[in-house]
């Protein structure tokens, strides 16, 4: 699957689980982000979609996981204008923005693993 | 049953089982005599009986699986053939008014499509003269970064040809994502809707108009 169809069933799903056309478009913007930082540096990965309870709030949870080269400064590449690639620098740290949680993990040479959430 | 005699049989089912291994199945052993053999040849006439059916089967469903593979590719040639047209149909930009071409962009901005379109955009502008062109992304549900990147190139490339980008169509949602996201499109107009963009369009093409007009006089009275 192409980033554009996950992209699509995550608005699906954040619009079925009763998030609003702004929350959706936040949602879905920032897993856009995730899912092209899967295509582009670890040629693809795994997309769960789940809803559950995080720290008293009812959430919806999309955790990408990947096998990828990994990220070696974190901290760097959370920082705005930053980009190993040719991209803008802006994913990351802009999807943590639109989302209320935001988990990140990496090991070099063994794949990252990133998880946002929207609460419903 | 004396030594000569059992060796002819087993000769006899070794014959068989060969002529079925070569492909031959009608082949049976089918004797009519009643002793100790008739058991193990009977045997073996199932056995074939059985192998037979199978590789029927198994024929038959070869079939129809080549036969669905042979669907699923001519659909997978179809599906490429109407991306590719799509491609081309769906970044037409378009002349509305004697400087103004408008592009409306439906869908998802990938790069590759992104590239068409600027590709066509930059053409256009070349091939009519038009200094002001209008990006209509009403039809874009999420603008991500990439499809803000993609977007910000191609508005440089026009006004390196001298023309002026304005976008249109950006969505309240939109607009708290892009901001959101810390992108910054302070560098190009932008305007809501398509008709605020065309009313600044034709603003500024009154402010131009006037030296544009007088070129053409100019040229008219060369001609005459």
């Amino acid at each position: 699957m192409d980033v554009v169809k996950v992209r699509q069933l995550v608005r699906y799903h954040a619009k079925e689980i009763g998030l609003g056309i702004v929350d959706q478009t936040r949602i879905t913007t920032a897993a856009s982000e995730l899912f092209r930082n899967m295509f582009l540096y670890a040629e693809g990965g795994d997309v769960l979609m789940d809803a559950g309870i995080y720290n008293d709030h009812k959430a919806f949870i999309i955790t990408c996981i990947d096998r990828g080269p990994g990220i070696e400064d974190i901290e760097m590449a959370m920082k705005d204008g930053y980009s190993t690639g040719d991209g803008m620098g802006y994913g990351l740290p802009g999807s943590k923005r639109l989302v209320d949680d935001f988990y990140i993990e990496s090991t070099v040479n063994q794949g990252t693993t990133v998880r946002i959430m929207k609460w419903i | 049953m004396n030594i000569k005699n059992a060796k002819k049989r087993i000769d006899n089912i070794e014959d068989v089982l060969a002529t079925v291994a070569a492909g031959d199945l009608e082949a049976r052993i089918q004797s009519d005599i009643e002793d100790d053999f008739s058991g193990i040849e009977a045997a073996i006439d199932l056995l074939i009986d059985d192998l037979t059916d199978e590789l029927k089967n198994r024929k038959k469903i070869q079939n129809e699986l080549e036969e669905k593979l042979k669907k699923i590719q001519e659909q997978q040639k179809t599906i490429v053939q109407q991306q590719e047209d799509l491609m081309e149909l769906s970044s037409p930009v378009t002349k509305v008014w004697d400087n103004i071409l408008i592009l409306p962009v439906i869908g998802t901005l990938d790069s590759q499509r992104t590239q068409i379109m600027m590709e066509n955009l930059l053409h256009k502008i070349v091939e009519t003269g038009c200094t002001i062109s209008i990006l209509d992304i009403t039809g874009v549900p999420t603008v991500d970064t990439q499809v803000a990147n993609h977007l910000l190139k191609t508005v440089s490339s026009a006004r390196l040809l001298g023309a002026e980008c304005i976008i249109s169509g950006i969505s309240p949602a939109i607009a708290q994502t892009i901001v959101h996201l810390g992108i910054d499109l302070s560098s190009i107009k932008t305007k809501a809707t398509l008709q605020d963009a065309m009313i600044y369009a034709m603003k500024q093409k009154e402010r131009v108009a006037p030296g544009h007009k007088s070129d053409l006089l100019y040229l008219d009275d060369e001609v005459e």
